[in-house]
């Protein structure tokens, strides 16, 4: 988003918006938030979800007033995906509390060119010695570890009950089977930024990569032939929370433009425009505002309508939730250091 | 008289302030921070939080850990890149310093300065470019049928990492080479030769020895650079090639915070140990003298 798309917004409310990005690590958000004067300085942080125990514990974020955001009900996403009870509310609540504004919705799988593969369709083809050498994975156990476990689960290859919060050995099972893949030299390498992964599409240095589908729409605007995988195994659900920091100064006043801002990010016209942008799913008044607003030409509608159904598709076949803080997370953290040094 | 004695003091206190100022910088900017690194490297982590503590847990995790080879690795790429770079630095300071025009000496060390006017990760990135299957190189070399598939070693290697430390850190060893051959007193040489020495016993008897102080600084450079990196592993050392740094940010990422402190206190305990090596073995007052023209 650009500042003059928030022009919108500041028509709305009489506030000011500064978009500023801080990084999405975990490290990345809390220092800001801690270290670096961030719950003084920001007023919301719109993150991949998640992140609700580390900053809920450390007192950096509110919960949400859901009965301000004029949107929320609307919102039957958060209802299918998101309720409390299911997986999928760990992305935007932490004991029953509503903590996160879910902005964005996306299910994960893999990239690949098929002229130099043929059609794929299972995660096993990062790990298919076809592709020795024409592998890569990005560098992020959440992700890469968590896909990895969840091809090993389906495939029974490995014993494992939930794929997003893996016990101290069934971790080590999914290391180990990483490491066996890396010295038979699977991958190519692991890739740790959005143009990165996008470059080594379009020069085709990788045949079959683990990544974000926003890289696939990327790389295909640059000329290549590349397609996101719909992986019998299922995908890497996720969603994306915008978080009140909890600042001390601020005022009553701020505070209702926050809510404001908020139910904005919630709305037709800003989720119509972030998966036009993306290739996300954001909100289920979207694509309709998209086909009969004025804001957006047929074939953006027709666009925004598509990716809305695919996505939503996708999070009915299911998968696995991408976990951001699962409970052995400095074993994560050592045996990902474990594989990368191998 | 007591206005004429307070002149003095005055002119003391000012003098002090001005020594003292920039002494105050240092400790607040540079002593400080690495103050708090080595407390906070002994601080208890529980969940979220720390607690100030004197406890090795952190250290015990990093020394008992993978970590560990890293550190080793670490220590292993950085010397012997280190020694390479010299091997390269080291002519090319000698051409410099005794083979270029005076009036050229300036443009040729502002060449070697010009990759420091493009950020390092932008030019590690550019690697990539040239070295990729795709890449310029292998290009090439399909292109004059020298090979007929492309060399997949040429990147996300051992190769290509070493290249990548290679070009950043090398040029910074120039320079003190350069200064330090460029300070060495031609009568010295002159005098060898007049003694029936050739030029290449010269070289290693008189040359050498004498530049031996900008050689440690130079490989000190190069050393503390490489073995800090953590951009040039990540980019170019394919499927994560590990480096203390990047353990570093790793630990970081969990917001281990103790964890990150003790493996920075332990490679700054490792430099400290180099730094006084340097002090023993070479009078740093000399070199420094040399350079500004003293003796």
């Amino acid at each position: 988003m650009t500042r003059k798309d928030w022009s919108r917004l500041e028509g709305l409310i009489n506030a000011d918006i500064n978009v500023v990005a801080i990084g999405n690590s975990p490290s990345a958000v809390v220092n800001q938030l801690v270290a670096g004067g961030g719950r003084r300085a920001f007023d919301v942080i719109n993150i991949v979800g998640g992140m609700q125990q580390p900053l809920v514990d450390a007192d950096l974020i509110l919960p949400i007033e859901v009965d301000r955001l004029s949107h929320w009900d609307a919102n039957h996403y958060i209802a299918d995906f998101l309720a409390p009870g299911t997986p999928g509310f760990d992305f935007i609540g932490y004991q029953d509390t509503v903590y996160g504004v879910p902005t964005v919705l996306q299910a994960d799988s893999f990239a690949y060119l098929p002229d130099e593969t043929g059609e794929l369709d299972s995660l096993g083809a990062l790990f298919d010695p076809r592709f020795r050498g024409f592998v890569a994975l990005e560098d992020n156990y959440t992700t890469a570890g968590q896909k990895t476990a969840l091809y090993l689960q389906q495939s029974g290859l490995a014993d494992i009950d939930d794929p997003s919060n893996l016990t101290p050995g069934e971790l080590r099972t999914v290391i180990d089977f990483l490491i066996e893949k890396k010295q038979e030299g699977q991958f190519r390498l692991l890739w740790s930024s959005f143009e990165q992964a996008v470059q080594l599409l379009v020069s085709k240095e990788v045949h079959v990569m683990d990544c974000w589908e926003p890289m696939v729409i990327v790389a295909n605007q640059q000329g290549a032939n590349v397609r996101y995988a719909q992986p019998s195994e299922g995908y890497l659900l996720w969603a994306m929370a915008a978080y009140i920091v909890n600042n001390p100064t601020r005022s009553e006043e701020q505070l209702e433009a926050t809510y404001q801002m908020l139910d904005f990010m919630l709305g037709p016209w800003y989720g119509a425009t972030i998966t036009d942008m993306r290739g996300y799913m954001t909100n289920p008044l979207a694509a309709d505002f998209a086909r009969e607003s004025d804001a957006f030409d047929q074939a953006t509608a027709e666009r925004v309508a598509a990716i809305d159904e695919d996505v939503k598709e996708k999070f009915e076949f299911g998968g696995t939730w991408q976990n951001r803080w699962p409970d052995e997370v400095d074993l994560y953290e050592e045996e990902w250091q474990r594989f990368k040094s191998a | 008289m007591p206005r004429q004695a307070a002149r003095p003091v005055i002119t003391r206190l000012l003098q002090r302030g001005l020594y003292g100022a920039p002494l105050a910088a240092v400790a607040a900017l540079v002593v400080g921070p690495l103050a708090v690194m080595v407390m906070v490297s002994f601080w208890t982590r529980t969940g979220f939080s720390m607690t100030p503590d004197f406890s090795l847990a952190a250290y015990s995790t990093f020394l008992g850990s993978t970590r560990l080879d890293i550190l080793f690795r670490s220590l292993w790429v950085a010397a012997s890149a280190t020694l390479i770079m010299l091997l390269i630095a080291y002519p090319a300071a000698f051409l410099i310093a005794r083979r270029v025009r005076t009036d050229a000496v300036r443009t040729v060390l502002f060449l070697f300065a010009v990759p420091f006017l493009v950020n390092y990760v932008v030019r590690t990135f550019a690697w990539t470019e040239i070295l990729g299957r795709s890449g310029w190189v292998n290009t090439m070399l399909l292109n004059l049928g020298v090979i007929g598939a492309p060399l997949d070693w040429l990147l996300y290697s051992q190769f290509s990492v070493y290249l990548g430390l290679i070009t950043a850190y090398m040029p910074f060893m120039v320079f003190p080479i350069w200064l330090s051959l460029s300070a060495i007193d031609p009568r010295l040489e002159q005098a060898s030769w007049m003694l029936g020495e050739t030029p290449r016993q010269t070289f290693w008897r008189i040359t050498l020895p004498l530049s031996l102080p900008g050689v440690f600084a130079a490989a000190l450079f190069g050393f503390v650079g490489a073995f800090g990196e953590f951009a040039i592993s990540t980019v170019l050392g394919g499927t994560g090639y590990q480096l203390l740094g990047n353990s570093v940010i790793s630990a970081l990422n969990v917001i281990n915070y103790p964890l990150a402190a003790a493996i920075s206190t332990f490679s700054v305990g490792v430099m400290g140990v180099l730094l006084l090596i340097w002090f023993r073995v070479f009078d740093l007052r000399l070199f420094l003298g040399k350079i500004m023209g003293r003796t």
